[in-house]
């Protein structure tokens, strides 16, 4: 199973149709469709992407819906969870190294996504990066803004610059690999991705959980914390109810023609059941259970078949 | 002597861009994908290409590194696929310069650009077994190709496909390629010239 975590959405449809049928030819299994959200919250938080989509994505792709928010101002985040709960997933982009810190040590999300393609005057310390990583908070790395040599391939190195620094930082624990594709030409192949990560510092392995068990771990754990118990207990199918069989006209007929007698037969029932369950004292257990033995024993010696087998080997069965 | 080790990169070249004629635009999107590649595509323009790609990305430095035994063994542009020869120790700078690719590169200066993706699906230490990875996926993206197209035709294909068996279809690309495999250089048995191979 590959993941593509952020495929962002835009409103012209045929080019996002065209980018999921890519990523599934390329081997993607699931992708998350990105909002950005940059300015301040507005009061009625809605999901911005549509479900179910305008038009038809290719069969193969597992949809989900995340949210990304850029965060410079500290005091902006008062309501990370009623926008948490409208998403499949949330991640923060931190702008300022003060922001970074927050998002790590405090603020309750899924991904950290730094955007790698600018350049900043601070690097990743091991500490706070270590932090998040230990919340379970993964780190993104969007390899599409080097693809692309836009703006003379100054992005491209800064990308290169900031992932292995981050891969540093992090010792390539808690990373997640996806694409940010804008185009459709940026998008790339899963073993093509995990190359790239190699040739930038991240082991064979390492790069290859990046795309896969990493990222499935965002999209579990983030389900976990909105639909179950305190973010530990789900219930994933809780079996059926049991359909009442149709009552067939002969068995309708039945009943009513019995219903007389049944009444009576239930009432019966239920006197013979009150009996029963009086509490029976230790006494008369006693008893009851000595008289038991005895009959079992008298059974026993008298009219107990005896098994003998004759010369043939046939087993046969004779009463004494 | 030891032997130099290669390792060959088998490629999928990609046309994710729409097409320009309208009445293409309504084929399925596996088939757009799979475009076959313009005919002006040939070995020497890839590996020009792929050789500019690194030296953009890695300067002198690794253009001299990746050099030695870099090699377009084959490209058929009829299914977009190539095979590519590389030394083993830096395949992955080649790899990574392919991926970086995201265009065709031009056979005149008046020919129209082509965007395209290079994809690597199969890295191997022998020809032989990209070559058939290659056949099998040609098989596979023929067969898919039929059942979203149509549904039914898919069978008459197969028994084809079956009453032939791979033998004849690995002479066919046999065939097809523009120069005979160089067989002296298939490294199908490592362990045994280990063995023997040190003269």
């Amino acid at each position: 199973m590959f993941y593509d975590l952020n495929i962002p959405y835009s409103a012209s449809h045929a080019e996002l149709q065209r980018i999921l049928a890519f990523s599934a030819e390329l081997g993607y299994n699931v992708v998350a469709l990105n909002h950005n959200v940059t300015e301040k919250l507005p009061a009625e938080i809605t999901n911005a992407i549509p479900s179910p989509l305008p038009f038809n994505p290719p069969s193969s792709l597992t949809l989900l819906r995340r949210c990304t928010i850029s965060l410079s101002d500290p005091a902006q985040n008062a309501r990370l969870a009623t926008l948490a709960a409208a998403y499949d997933l949330l991640a923060l982009r931190p702008l300022t190294e003060k922001s970074l810190g927050q998002a790590c040590h405090d603020l309750e999300c899924d991904i950290i996504s730094i955007d790698l393609s600018l350049r900043y005057p601070f690097y990743f310390k091991h500490k706070m990066v270590a932090d998040a990583v230990k919340r379970g908070i993964k780190f993104e790395i969007c390899y599409a803004p080097g693809i692309l040599a836009v703006d003379d391939g100054q992005a491209r190195r800064n990308l290169i610059s900031n992932a292995t620094g981050l891969i540093r930082a992090t010792r390539g624990r808690g990373l997640i690999i996806s694409s940010e594709a804008r185009k459709i030409l940026a998008v790339r192949g899963p073993a093509d991705v995990v190359n790239l990560a190699c040739v930038w510092g991240l082991g064979q392995e390492r790069g290859t959980e990046a795309v896969g068990r990493e990222s499935r771990s965002v999209v579990v754990q983030a389900r976990l914390k909105r639909t179950g118990y305190r973010g530990v207990v789900d219930i994933l199918y809780g079996g059926e109810k049991p359909v009442a069989a149709p009552v067939t006209e002969e068995e309708d007929q039945k009943t009513k023609s019995a219903k007389g007698k049944r009444k009576a037969v239930v009432l019966r029932d239920e006197v013979e059941d009150a009996a029963n369950t009086k509490p029976v004292s230790k006494r008369e257990q006693k008893r009851r259970a000595k008289k038991a033995k005895q009959d079992a024993a008298e059974a026993e010696q008298g009219d107990a078949p005896i098994k003998t087998i004759d010369a043939q080997g046939a087993q046969t069965t004779v009463s004494a | 002597m030891v032997r130099v080790k290669h390792r060959y990169l088998l490629l999928n070249i990609l046309y994710p861009e729409p097409e320009q004629y309208p009445w293409k635009a309504s084929l399925p999107d596996t088939i757009q994908f799979h475009h076959p590649s313009p005919d002006d595509l040939t070995p020497q323009l890839l590996a020009r290409a792929i050789k500019d790609q690194i030296s953009i990305l890695y300067g002198d430095y690794g253009a001299g590194l990746t050099n030695n035994g870099l090699n377009i063994k084959y490209l058929s542009p009829a299914t977009s696929t190539a095979i590519i020869r590389c030394s083993r120790d830096n395949y992955r700078l080649v790899w990574a310069a392919l991926t970086y690719m995201t265009q065709l590169p031009k056979s005149s200066r008046f020919a129209q650009a082509r965007s395209c993706v290079m994809q690597v699906v199969r890295v191997s230490g022998t020809i032989k077994k990209s070559e058939e990875e290659a056949i099998r996926r040609a098989k596979n993206a023929i067969l898919k190709a039929k059942k979203d197209a149509a549904g039914s035709a898919t069978e008459g294909l197969n028994a084809i496909l079956d009453q032939f068996g791979p033998d004849v279809d690995l002479e066919v690309l046999r065939q097809k390629r523009s120069k005979p495999i160089a067989t002296l250089e298939d490294e199908d048995d490592d362990d045994l010239e280990m063995m023997s191979g040190s003269d």
